[in-house]
């Protein structure tokens, strides 16, 4: 999977391309890590226009990533849903955990 | 290095110890073949220097011994003979040597040759211990996945999964499944399931899901109702969980007297309600995150419950069921698992197809995912039976006298689970134990009736209306949210009265009362009632117990158990006969409901 991070008014927009499992593991945390560490960053944004496929590990990172933006009192937004991409979180019902716009 | 120097000749014996030692190895010497085998056996040199022409066994013989002795490890053997026996050194490497030198040979040449062997030595000792190595692992983790899975599979056995009602299957993608399914019968014949899917596969998710069963188990026994298990099985995990790991659930409980399904699915699957005709009846999809993410004051146990009027199969399975792909990718979906489950009538055939469905759709390919399905075969049974163990006759000249007392404030029956509560502790004592089951029905039907009625104010009468009990649910959910005085006394007294062991029990509540002379009048007999959705409870505890009283206004009720009967004094054999006439009978004033061994027919 590739990250596109690009920053713009304090907003870190995450745009992911491709397979979105297990193997993205390092890549997505040092993405968000650095978004995480850059004061001037307040919300962190995960674009899924481009993803094709999401498993359960996945799902696993995003409530990492949850859980160490919520300490470090940023928020995180989930958009671009669509397709299988849209299914999954809408069966896990991430939409009560995150802030999530199609 | 321990070289072993086979040669007739002491002056080439000194030749190569003299070589051999300043570099640091050790010496072992044979002056022919026999020798040369036994010494190979006794000493297990690491290099062998071999004469071919000795007196006895020859050199060639010898290595074709040394080579046919069983070895563990490579021994390389150089020939060390005159030039002239060339065609000796030829049949001496086709016979099992390595290499060979002509005598006379340089001391220089003679040190590169043995720190030649040596580093090819050493590199083979590297990987013969990394072979030693990895075989140990391999020997460990295969005791581990030994242990692992009859651990695992004594943890996870549920004897209710062999109930008559249930089938089901569980495809691991590895060794270890973490998908989990459980079923059990709570008190009052009520049967719960758990369909429970961690997060990954293999060991570990196997162990994330394994905390859920001993809280299922438990919890279903003593009846408490499926939102308070959701919300321990919720606990339970988020406690033990790290936060990227979670379990994703479906917890259902069949009615089959009340002919209602609950349901509550947290990112599994659509549960799905199939009728005879194969259409999709009812159908919960997925309302809540999956367990052991939202700490408990977020975390909903929120539940569907509905009124289900004919027969049918309840399906509930993993994503792995859903998601799983041919060759070409195509996943089954829910509607592909449908489709084939619409195909027959009787559940028995519906699971087979359902399971060769899956197996033929994967066309061979393990699953990349455990793969589950439980199908809870849902009756409509007129007769709702229930079982009962038949009371024993206790050996005893005195009873004690045991009470209970107990009082609930408006504040706690908003968020005590109190008919569980109570059981739990009246069946601790030894002799109510075996009557869980009609104990549960008699103490939630009264204390339902006095929180439901009598607190609540609701009325029975909308449960008739078509989507009425859904209704009376969610009103019921709402006016106990909102409940703000009123309370509700229990009474237990377990005693003797007469040769029997019996419990009185007694529930006040604070609210107005109802009109029990109108209202009980001509419901004596079960069947009558049988046929409305409401009246049904205070007949089934008149058939279980010897006497029910309505006084006050209608808001007091008082009934009596049979326990079991009392032999007062020490039985001889004469009296043997008088004791089984004394048998008691529950719920006598329906003789004609009385079934054989124990059974309740109502």
């Amino acid at each position: 999977m590739q990250i596109n991070t690009v920053t713009t008014d304090g907003k870190a927009v995450l745009k992911l391309n491709g397979r979105f499992d297990f193997h993205s593991h390092r890549d997505f945390r040092t993405a968000y890590e650095h978004a995480l560490d850059e004061a001037g960053v307040q919300a962190i944004v995960i674009d899924f226009q481009d993803v094709d496929y999401l498993d359960s590990s996945a799902l696993g990172m995003l409530l990492l990533l949850r859980e160490k933006a919520e300490a470090a009192g940023k928020s995180v937004a989930l958009v671009s849903l669509q397709g299988m991409v849209k299914q999954v979180l809408e069966i896990a019902n991430f939409g009560k955990l995150f802030s999530v716009t199609g | 290095m321990k070289i072993l120097i086979v040669d007739d000749t002491p002056a080439n014996v000194m030749q190569l110890q003299a070589v051999a030692h300043p570099l640091g190895h050790q010496t072992i010497i044979a002056a022919d073949g026999e020798s040369a085998v036994a010494a190979f056996q006794a000493e297990v040199p690491d290099l062998v220097f071999m004469n071919i022409m000795m007196p006895g066994m020859d050199g060639i013989a010898a290595v074709k011994k040394i080579r046919a002795l069983p070895a563990d490890k490579w021994t390389p053997i150089i020939f060390h003979s005159a030039v002239d026996q060339m065609q000796d050194i030829v049949s001496g490497l086709e016979a099992g040597g390595d290499d060979y030198l002509a005598k006379p040979a340089s001391t220089q040449l003679l040190q590169a040759k043995i720190n030649s062997y040596a580093r090819q030595i050493a590199l083979q000792n590297k990987v013969h211990g990394y072979a030693e190595e990895l075989a140990r692992w391999r020997e460990d983790s295969e005791e581990q996945t030994r242990l692992g899975t009859h651990v695992m599979a004594r943890l996870t056995d549920a004897a209710g999964l062999r109930d008559q009602m249930v089938r089901s299957f569980n495809l691991p993608a590895e060794t270890f499944s973490g998908d989990l399914l459980c079923a059990a019968r709570a008190p009052g014949e009520v049967l719960n399931v758990l369909l429970a899917d961690a997060a990954g596969h293999g060991l570990a998710a196997a162990l994330s899901a394994l905390p859920l069963t001993q809280a299922f188990y438990s919890m279903t026994a003593k009846g408490f109702p499926l939102p308070s298990i959701a919300e321990e099985l919720n606990r339970k995990l988020k406690a033990i969980l790290p936060a990227d790991r979670f379990v994703a659930a479906t917890l259902a409980s069949v009615d089959v007297r009340n002919q209602t399904v609950e349901v509550w699915n947290g990112g599994n699957p659509d549960t799905l309600f199939l009728n005879t005709q194969g259409e999709v009846a009812m159908r919960w999809a997925s309302r809540h995150p999956p367990l052991g993410i939202l700490p408990d004051e977020l975390f909903s146990g929120m539940s569907e419950t509905v009124v289900f009027h004919e027969p049918g199969d309840l399906v509930l399975s993993s994503d792995g069921l859903t998601e799983a792909e041919d060759l070409a990718g195509a996943r089954l979906g829910i509607d592909g698992v449908i489709g084939i489950l619409g195909k027959t009538q009787d559940s028995d055939s519906r699971f087979k197809l359902l399971l060769q469905g899956v197996e033929t759709h994967l066309q061979g390919q393990p699953g990349r995912d455990d793969i589950s399905c439980l199908m809870v075969a849902v009756p409509i049974d007129r007769r709702r039976q229930f079982r009962f163990s038949a009371p024993k006759t206790i050996n005893q000249s005195q009873f004690a006298e045991w009470r209970l007392d107990l009082t609930y404030n408006a504040q706690e029956l908003r968020y005590i689970d109190v008919v569980p509560a109570v059981l739990g502790l009246i069946t601790q004592v030894q002799t109510l134990k075996e009557h869980q089951g009609a104990l549960f029905l008699v103490l939630s039907e009264l204390f339902n009736n006095a929180l439901d009625h009598g607190l609540l104010g609701l009325d029975s009468v909308t449960k008739q209306w078509i989507g009425g009990f859904e209704f009376y649910l969610q009103q019921r959910a709402e006016r106990l949210a909102k409940l703000h005085e009123g309370r509700i006394d229990l009474s237990f007294l377990l005693h003797q009265e007469e040769s029997r062991a019996v419990l009185d029990i007694s529930i006040n509540d604070s609210g107005p009362g109802f009109d029990y002379s109108h209202r009980l009048q001509g419901q004596t007999a079960l069947s009558e009632v049988n046929e409305q959705p409401f009246g049904r409870g205070i007949a089934l505890v008149k058939s279980l117990c010897n006497q029910i009283v309505y006084s006050g206004a209608g808001n007091k009720v008082w009934c009596r158990y049979i326990v079991s009967d009392l032999v007062l004094d020490a039985p001889s054999d004469a009296e043997d006969g008088s004791s089984a006439e004394a048998l008691p009978v529950t719920g006598k004033s329906n003789p004609g409901t009385q079934g054989e061994d124990g059974l309740i027919l109502f």
